[in-house]
C-alpha cells in the first residue's frame, strides 16, 4: 500500500509540450518492491518528460484531434475509472491514477504487490484509494483560499517538505496537508499520548464553536408534459471548533421544523465517533414518506483543530425554490424567446443576488435585440452571445416577472463564440444563480441550545446558514432537452 | 563549471572503514571526509543549477562525465558550514528521490549510509531540520541500493538506532533537543515500517516491544502501522512455514539491549516479500500457500489483545492510516480461525457513515477477506447501499464516484453467482438502487461510459422483466444512444464527441449482442450519423472490425447501402470509398460493380483513384468474378494516374492468375511497412512475401538412422522431425563433387509436430565407393499458404553407409567362395594388416554389431572372414583371426586401391563405436 511516484502537472493549451511538470516525488524503496512484486510485468516509472508526454496523450489534452489515432480514438479504448494505461518506451505503464482540476493534472503510480499480468481489478489495489486520496489532499491544499499564480507558486514551494511529512517514504500517513504544514510548525511541541494524529497542536484561548450549513438546490426544469423537472438540495455543514483540551467531545444536533424535509444520504467527517442508524439508512433511494425519520440528527464528534465538512447530505424538498418556464423559437432569421420565474410563497424573498443566464451556443454573435422584462435589467454581451437578466434582490410581490424577446445572430466567428455539444439545433437553456443568506430550503438548523461541549469552558455558539444555486437550468420547452432518468420514471 | 576540478580520489567513500557498532554510536570522524570537507562546498545557486539540470533528466545528466561525482559531491556538502539548512534538506531531498541512481549498487549506498549517519552524529546538539530527513535518507540509500542484509555494517549501525529511536530512549546530546525527540521519533517508526516492508521478518523479534510500547507512550499513528505491520508480516510467515508465534508477541526487548540484530526471521521471509495488500483474496484463495494457522489459546489471547489494542486507538489515526491499519489487520487474520474477525465489528457502523475513500475501500477488503463472517446478509444490503449512495453522492468528486462505481461492479458478494473476475452488478444491486447512476448526456465522457456500463449490465440482466413498465432502462438506453449519435454528428464538433458515441457503441454492443431491441435502432443511428458525417469513416471502419458479428453483419449491410444508393459523387467521394472497402462483402458484387463503374471517371486525383483500388481489392479478396475483371481492365486503361493503371493491371493479373486461396493469402495484410511513395511498390513488397518462395530457417530436423543392408544399391534411413506444420514438402538432396549419382527428391504431404512421422528412405547411386555429405534443401507451403525454402544441416553418409553383402552362397561352399574372392583381389588390388583393437568388447560382440551381414565364414569365438561389396564395383575382405585379449589382427584383402585408407580407419575406429 503505497505511491511510486506522484506529478503535479500544469496543462497549458497552445505550448509545445502541452504542459510543464511544475512538482513531482518519487520513492525509490516502494520501486524497488515493485520491481519484485511485478516480476516480468514490472514497467519502471519513467523521468518526468515521456511521462508528461505520455499522460497528455492519453487524457486528449494535446489538442491534436485532427485526425483519427487508433491508439486514442479506438472504439475499444474505455476508460471507465480515473486509472490509465500509459505506454511509455513500448511498455504499458500501469495504473496511472490522474485527473484534472483548475488547469492542473495530478497524478500518481500506486504500488501493485502482485503481477500485472493478468491486471487484477482496481478494487483489490489498496494502492489506488490511497493514491486518489494523497492526490484530493495535493489539491486542497493547493486550491483552498488560493487566488493567484503567485500563491499557487508559493503553495506548490511547499509541497516537498510537506511531502517529507505526509507521505515520507510512499506510504501516505496523512491525506490532509494542512495538517502536516501545521505539524512542521508546532514540531516543538511535546506531544502527550492520545494525541490523536489528525491533530497536532492543541488550541489556546477562548472556547468557540461556529457551524455554517450551506445548502446548493440543484434543479432540471423542462416545461414538458411527459417528463418530470427534477430538483435536490445538497448540504455541507461546516465546523470550527476552538477548544481547550487534547480530545474534546462536542455533539452537534441538526433540527428541521416540523414541516421541513428529511435530510438523506448522510456522510460525516471521520472524526464523528458514531452514529444512529437511522443517519445510517435514511437514502434519497427509498421513497419519502411520513415515516422517515426527521431528526433531530446527532453527530458526536472529536473536532480537528482546522475547519472540516462535519457531514455532507441531500433532500427531496416537496417544490423547487423558483419555478421556471423558457421558451424559444426559431422564426425565420430571429430567434423568439419568452421566460416566465416564480418564485414559491414558502421561500424567503431576500436575495443576496438573483440572476438568469440565458446564452445562446453554436450562433454568431448577437446584432439584433429587441426585448421587454417586467421587472430587473438585462446585460448583454453581444460577442459572447449571452444575455444576463440581473433580477436583484426581490421578487415582486406578485412572485412573478417575465422577459421577452426577438433576438438576431450575425454570422459564427471563427471560435469566437460560446460551442456546446449539447445545446445542438434549439435546445437551449436558461440558468439561474442565486443566493439567500440565512436561509436553508430543507428549514435545517443547528439549535445553538442543543450543542453538548464536554471540554473545560463554556464556549461562544455561532451558526450561519445559506441557500445557493448550482446548476439551476431551464430548458427550452420546444426542443429536445438532456433528461435523466429520473426524470422519466416520474 | 560545477563539480569539475575535484580530484576524483578525493571523493572516494570507503564501505570497509571502521566504525564503532552497537552502544557506541559515536563513529570517529572519519579521515576521508575530511579531505572532502577541505575541497570547498558549491555555493547555493550553484547546488540549485546543479540539482536542476538533474531533475530535468537524471538519465541524460548521469551520462554526462562529471556526474560520477554528485552523490559523492552531495554527502560531503551536507557536512559544510557554508551552506543553509534549507540546501542541505533539498540536497537530503534530491537523495530520497534517486538514491538508486546516485548509489546504485550495494558497495555505494553502504558508503552512502554509513557517510549519512556520521553527518547526524556530527550535527551540533541543537534543533535541526535535518536529522529527519538525514534518517530518512539513508534507510532509502540502504534499501534502494540492495545493502540492507546482516552483513553490511551500515544496516547493523543503522537498525539498532532507529528502534531505539522509536522506543524513545535516551540516545544522547547529539540527537537534539528534547523537543525533537517526538518527530524524530515518528520519523524513526516510519523508517522502521519501510525497512519490514522491503525485508519481511526484519523486526519480528521486535514484536512484543513495540506492543509494549504502543501501551506505554505515544506517538500513536507510527507505532500502530509498525506493529501492524510486523504483526502482520509475522503471521504470514508463520503461516507459510505452519509453525506458531512462539511467544513473539510478548517477547521483551531483545534487540536494543545492546545484542547482535537477529536476522533469523528476516532470512527466513527473505523468500517471498509478502503482499501487505494483498490481491482481492477470495481470487487467491488456496494460492499463497497459507495454511490454516491454529494458535494455542496462550497465543490467541495475546493475539486478540493486541489486535483489540490496535483497533480500539484507531480512531486517533488518520483516516488514511486507519484504512492501512484495516488493510493489514484484515490480511494477517484471514488465515486464522476463531472468532477474531469480530474484533473489526465495532469500527464497521463508525466506518460506514463516512464515505472517506480509503475508509470504505478498506472496509470492502474485510468484506471480501472475511465475507459472512463478518458481514451478515442485511450487514451486506447495508454496505451496498452506502457503496450505492455514494458512488452517486453530489458532494463527492467525479473520480471518486467512478472508483466506486467499479466497486460496485466487482463488489465481494457473501455468495457470488456470476464468473470470478468479471464485472457484473451484483444480485441485491436492483434497478431501484440504481436509479440514481444512469447514464446522463451531461456526464463527462469516462463517467458516461462507466454509467452506460452499469446500464447496460442492468439491460443484459432483466430482459423479461421490465416489459410492463412505462420507460424501461433499454428504452432509456436507446434514447440515450440517440443522444450521443446526435451530438456525434455535430459537424464542427470535437472528435472526443464521435470517440465517445463509438464507444458508447462498442460497449453496448459488447454487452447486449443478443438484444435486437437494442441493436436495430442502433444501426439505424449510425447509418444516419454516417449520412451526415462521412468524414468518420475511420471511426467506423474500427468500430466494424471490432465488434461482433450481431452489430457487424448488419451493420455492413446498412452502410453498404448507403454508400452504393448515394445519387452522385460528392466531396466525400473519398470517404465513401473508403467505407465501401470495408464494407464490400455486405452487399451484392453487381450493385458494387455498378457503383464503382459510375465513379471511376470522378476519380480525378491519385487519392480518390487509390480509394478506389482499395474497393477493387477488398473485392479480389472475397469474391473475383467477370464484372471485376472487366472493371478492372477498364481502370488499367482509362486511369488518368500511371501509378493507378499499374496497380488495375496487377490487380487484373492475379485475378487472372491466382486461385482464389492463393489471392486471399496475397492480399491478406502485408509484412512490409508501406513507408514508400508509391502504394504499388509498397504492395508489391507485400505481393513478394507471399507470392514468391520466401528463405525460412528449417521446419523440420533430419538424421540418419540404422539401417539393414540389403538390394543392390545402399539406401540411408532418413528420421524426421517437424518443428511446425508444413505441407506439400519436397525435400532436395545433393552430393558435392562426382562422387555419387544425382539424388532423388523425396515429397512428404504433410508433417505435424505432434503426429508420428515414418522414416524416409533414400537410395545412393555411388560412382566411387566414399563417404560425403549431403546439401538438403526444404521446399514447402506454411499453414498459412506462402512458399518458402529451406537449408537443412548437411547429412553425413559414413563408410559403413555403403557396405552391402555379397549374394549368399550355397550351404558348406563359403570357405571356397570367400577363398576365390581373396585370391581375385591380387594383383590388381592391394593388401593390408592392421590391428583393431576391441575395447572392452570381444570380438564376438565387435563383428556382430558391425559386420554381422557381411560375414561368410564364421568360427566364433576367434575366427571370422567378411566380404563386403561396396557398391558400384568394389569389394573389401576382411580376416579376423587369433583376436587376442584387447585387440585382433585384421588381414585385408581389396580390389580398389582408394579403399585401403577408409577401411584401416573403420577398423580402428570400431572399438569406439
Amino acid at each position: 500500500m503505497a505511491q511510486r511516484a506522484v506529478w503535479l502537472i500544469r496543462h497549458e493549451p497552445g505550448t509545445s509540450f502541452g504542459g510543464t511538470v511544475r512538482f513531482s516525488r518519487r520513492y525509490p524503496t516502494v520501486e524497488k518492491r515493485a520491481k519484485v512484486f511485478n516480476g516480468s510485468s514490472y514497467v519502471p516509472v519513467p523521468e518526468d518528460g515521456p511521462f508528461l508526454k505520455a499522460l497528455l496523450s492519453e487524457l486528449r489534452l494535446l489538442g491534436d484531434d485532427k485526425d483519427f489515432v487508433e491508439s486514442r480514438d479506438s472504439c475499444s479504448h474505455i476508460n471507465k475509472t480515473s486509472v490509465y494505461g500509459l505506454l511509455v518506451g513500448g511498455e504499458e505503464l500501469w495504473p496511472v491514477v490522474a485527473f484534472l482540476r483548475n488547469d492542473m493534472i495530478h497524478a500518481s503510480v500506486p504500488l501493485v504487490e502482485q503481477t500485472l499480468s493478468p491486471r487484477p481489478p482496481l478494487i483489490s489495489i489498496s494502492g489506488i484509494s490511497q493514491g486518489l486520496e494523497l492526490l484530493f489532499g495535493i489539491q486542497d491544499f493547493l486550491y483552498s483560499g488560493q487566488k493567484n499564480d503567485t500563491e499557487l507558486n508559493a503553495k506548490l514551494s511547499q509541497l516537498p517538505d510537506l511531502l517529507l511529512q505526509a507521505c515520507p517514504l510512499g506510504t501516505l500517513l496523512d491525506a490532509n496537508l494542512q495538517n502536516s504544514l501545521d505539524s512542521i510548525n508546532f514540531a516543538s511541541v511535546t506531544q502527550p499520548q492520545k494525541q490523536p494524529a489528525w491533530k497536532v497542536g492543541t488550541y489556546k484561548g477562548k472556547p468557540q464553536i461556529s457551524i455554517s450549513i450551506t445548502e446548493k438546490v440543484k434543479s432540471m426544469q423542462y416545461g414538458k408534459q411527459d417528463i418530470a423537472d427534477t430538483w435536490q438540495v445538497v448540504g455541507t455543514v461546516t465546523c470550527k471548533c476552538d477548544l481547550e483540551g487534547i480530545m474534546p467531545n462536542v455533539t452537534i444536533s441538526l433540527n428541521l421544523p416540523t414541516n421541513g424535509s428529511p435530510l438523506q444520504d448522510i456522510l460525516v467527517h471521520p472524526c464523528v465517533t458514531s452514529l444512529d442508524s437511522a443517519i445510517l439508512t435514511s437514502s434519497s433511494i427509498d421513497t419519502v414518506d411520513d415515516s422517515a425519520f426527521s431528526g433531530p440528527y446527532k453527530f458526536p464528534f472529536t473536532p480537528p483543530l482546522e475547519s472540516f465538512n462535519l457531514c455532507y447530505y441531500t433532500s427531496q424538498v416537496p417544490v423547487p425554490p423558483i419555478l421556471g418556464f423558457y421558451q424559444m423559437k426559431e422564426e425565420e432569421v430571429q430567434l423568439k424567446i419568452t421566460v416566465n420565474l416564480k418564485l414559491h410563497e414558502s421561500v424567503k424573498n431576500n436575495f443576496e443576488f438573483c440572476e438568469a443566464h440565458i446564452p445562446f451556443y453554436n450562433r454568431g454573435p448577437i446584432t439584433h435585440l429587441e426585448y421587454k422584462v417586467s421587472f430587473g435589467q438585462l446585460e448583454v454581451f453581444r460577442e459572447k452571445s449571452l444575455l444576463v437578466w440581473i433580477i436583484g434582490q426581490k421578487f415582486p410581490k406578485s412572485m412573478e416577472i417575465s422577459f421577452s424577446g426577438t433576438i438576431t445572430f450575425g454570422a459564427k466567428g471563427h471560435n469566437k463564440q460560446p460551442f456546446d455539444h449539447i445545446c445542438i439545433g434549439n435546445t437551449a437553456y436558461v440558468k439561474l444563480h442565486f443566493r439567500i443568506s440565512d436561509y436553508t430550503l430543507t428549514g435545517c438548523y443547528a439549535d445553538q441550545h442543543s450543542v453538548q461541549v464536554f471540554a473545560s469552558g463554556k464556549p461562544k455558539i455561532s451558526a450561519h446558514r445559506k441557500l445557493i444555486s448550482s446548476d439551476y437550468y431551464i430548458w427550452n420547452s420546444k426542443a429536445p432537452a438532456p433528461v435523466t432518468f429520473a426524470s422519466l420514471l416520474s | 563549471m560545477v563539480g569539475t576540478g575535484r580530484p576524483l580520489a578525493a571523493g572516494k567513500l570507503s564501505a570497509s572503514s571502521p566504525c564503532v557498532l552497537g552502544p557506541g554510536l559515536y563513529t570517529p570522524f572519519r579521515r576521508d571526509v575530511t579531505c572532502l570537507l577541505t575541497m570547498g562546498p558549491l555555493n547555493r545557486e550553484a547546488w540549485a543549477r546543479r540539482l536542476a539540470a538533474f531533475r530535468a533528466s537524471p538519465s541524460t545528466f548521469m551520462a554526462r562525465a562529471e556526474s560520477e561525482d554528485l552523490g559523492l559531491d552531495l554527502l560531503s556538502d551536507l557536512r559544510s558550514d557554508k551552506l543553509s539548512e534549507q540546501t542541505k534538506v533539498s540536497l537530503l531531498a534530491l537523495s530520497l528521490e534517486y538514491s538508486d541512481k546516485l548509489w546504485p549498487d550495494a558497495p555505494a549506498a553502504e558508503a552512502a549510509v554509513t557517510s549519512l549517519l556520521d553527518t547526524l552524529i556530527l550535527l551540533p546538539p541543537r534543533p535541526s531540520a535535518l536529522r529527519r530527513p538525514l534518517l530518512l535518507a539513508a534507510t532509502t540509500a540502504l534499501v534502494a541500493g540492495g545493502a540492507l542484509g546482516p552483513t553490511s555494517e551500515a544496516s547493523c549501525r543503522l537498525l539498532p538506532l532507529l528502534l531505539r529511536l522509536a522506543s524513545g530512549q535516551d540516545v544522547g546530546r547529539a540527537f537534539g533537543p528534547t523537543a525533537e525527540q517526538h518527530p524524530l521519533q515518528a520519523t524513526a517508526c516510519e523508517c522502521l515500517r519501510e525497512l519490514e516492508s522491503c525485508k519481511p521478518g526484519l523486526l519480528g523479534s521486535s514484536l512484543g516491544l513495540l506492543r509494549s510500547l504502543l501501551g506505554q507512550m505515544g506517538p500513536v499513528q507510527p507505532l500502530s502501522l509498525l506493529l501492524a505491520l510486523v504483526l502482520h508480516n509475522t503471521l504470514v510467515a508463520q503461516s507459510r512455514s505452519g509453525v506458531g508465534l512462539q511467544g513473539l508477541l510478548v517477547a521483551g526487548a531483545s534487540s536494543t539491549g545492546g545484542s547482535r540484530w537477529d536476522w533469523t526471521l528476516a532470512e527466513e521471509g527473505d523468500a517471498h516479500l509478502q503482499p501487505q495488500a494483498p490481491s482481492w483474496p477470495t481470487a487467491e484463495e488456496g494460492e499463497c500457500g497459507l495454511s490454516i494457522l491454529e494458535p494455542s489459546p496462550e497465543e490467541a489471547r495475546e493475539l486478540r489483545a493486541a489486535v483489540a489494542q490496535l483497533l480500539d486507538t484507531s480512531y486517533l489515526l488518520t483516516p488514511v492510516a486507519q484504512a492501512h491499519l484495516l488493510w493489514l489487520l484484515g490480511w494477517a487474520m484471514r488465515g486464522l480461525r476463531g472468532q477474531l474477525p469480530m474484533l473489526f465489528k465495532p469500527q464497521l457502523v463508525r466506518l460506514l457513515g463516512t464515505a472517506q475513500l480509503t475508509l470504505l475501500h478498506s472496509v470492502l477488503a474485510l468484506k471480501a477477506t472475511f465475507g459472512e463472517a463478518l458481514f451478515t446478509t442485511q450487514d451486506e444490503a447495508l454496505l451496498l447501499r452506502r457503496l450505492t449512495l455514494a458512488a452517486q453522492h453530489p458532494a463527492l468528486p467525479s473520480p471518486t464516484h467512478l472508483f466506486y462505481l467499479h466497486c460496485l461492479l466487482s463488489f465481494p458478494e457473501n455468495c457470488p453467482l456470476g464468473p470470478e473476475g468479471e464485472e457484473a452488478a451484483p444480485l441485491l444491486l436492483g434497478p431501484q438502487l440504481c436509479r440514481g447512476l444512469m447514464p446522463s448526456l451531461l456526464h463527462d465522457p469516462m463517467a458516461l461510459l462507466a454509467h452506460l456500463h452499469l446500464l447496460c449490465l442492468l439491460c443484459a440482466e432483466d430482459e423479461e422483466e421490465d416489459k410492463g413498465q412505462a420507460q424501461s432502462p433499454r428504452q432509456f438506453l436507446v434514447e440515450l444512444l440517440t443522444g450521443l449519435l446526435q451530438r456525434a454528428a455535430l459537424g464542427d464538433g470535437p472528435r472526443a464527441l464521435a470517440t465517445l458515441c463509438f464507444q458508447a457503441t462498442y460497449l453496448t454492443a459488447s454487452c447486449l449482442a443478443g438484444q435486437p431491441a437494442i441493436l436495430t435502432p442502433l444501426i439505424h443511428g449510425l447509418a444516419q450519423l454516417y449520412q451526415a458525417r462521412p468524414s468518420l469513416v475511420p471511426h467506423f471502419v474500427d468500430l466494424l472490425d471490432r465488434v461482433g458479428p450481431e452489430l457487424g453483419e448488419p451493420l455492413r449491410k446498412v452502410l453498404w447501402q448507403e454508400v452504393v444508393t448515394r445519387p452522385g459523387p460528392g466531396e466525400a467521394l473519398g470517404w465513401h470509398l473508403q467505407m465501401l472497402a470495408e464494407v464490400a462483402e455486405g452487399g451484392a458484387q453487381s450493385a458494387t460493380l455498378s457503383f464503382l463503374q459510375a465513379t471511376a471517371p470522378h476519380c480525378t486525383d491519385w487519392g480518390l483513384q487509390q480509394a478506389l483500388l482499395q474497393v477493387c481489392r477488398a473485392l479480389l479478396q472475397t469474391s473475383g468474378g467477370d464484372g471485376l475483371a472487366d472493371l478492372l481492365q477498364m481502370l488499367a486503361r482509362q486511369l488518368e494516374d500511371p501509378d493507378g493503371r499499374d496497380h488495375a493491371r496487377l490487380y487484373y493479373m492475379l485475378l487472372a492468375h491466382l486461385a482464389s486461396p492463393k489471392l486471399g493469402v496475397a492480399l491478406g495484410p502485408s509484412l512490409a511497412a508501406p513507408a514508400l511513395a508509391s502504394s504499388l511498390v509498397a504492395e508489391n513488397q507485400g505481393f513478394a512475401t507471399t507470392l514468391m518462395v520466401q528463405e525460412t530457417p528449417a521446419p523440420i530436423q533430419l538424421s540418419v538412422g540404422r539401417q539393414k543392408a540389403r538390394g543392390p544399391l545402399p539406401v540411408l534411413r532418413l528420421q524426421v522431425e517437424a518443428l511446425e506444420a508444413v505441407y506439400s514438402m519436397e525435400l532436395r538432396f545433393c552430393v558435392k563433387g562426382q562422387l555419387y549419382e544425382p539424388l532423388e527428391a523425396i515429397h512428404i504431404p504433410c508433417l505435424c509436430p505432434d503426429r508420428p512421422t515414418h522414416p524416409l528412405y533414400l537410395t545412393l547411386k555411388p560412382r566411387r565407393p566414399a563417404p560425403t555429405q549431403l546439401q538438403v534443401q526444404a521446399l514447402y507451403t506454411t499453414t498459412t499458404g506462402l512458399t518458402c525454402h529451406a537449408h537443412l544441416p548437411p547429412l553425413s553418409v559414413n563408410f559403413a553407409d555403403l557396405f552391402l553383402p555379397f549374394p549368399q552362397s550355397p550351404k558348406g561352399s563359403e570357405l571356397s567362395f570367400f577363398e576365390e574372392l581373396w585370391d581375385s583381389c591380387l594383383p590388381k588390388g592391394v593388401e593390408s594388416r592392421v590391428w583393431c583393437p576391441l575395447g572392452s568388447q570381444g570380438l564376438e560382440t565387435l563383428v556382430s554389431q558391425h559386420l554381422e551381414p557381411f560375414v561368410v565364414v564364421a568360427q566364433p569365438p576367434t575366427s571370422y572372414h567378411i566380404a563386403v561389396h561396396l557398391p558400384p564395383h568394389s569389394m573389401l575382405l576382411l580376416r579376423l583371426e587369433a583376436a587376442q585379449a584387447d585387440g585382433v589382427p585384421v588381414a585385408i584383402r581389396t580390389d580398389d586401391w582408394a579403399v585401403l585408407p577408409m577401411a584401416g580407419d573403420y577398423l580402428r575406429g570400431l572399438a569406439a563405436c
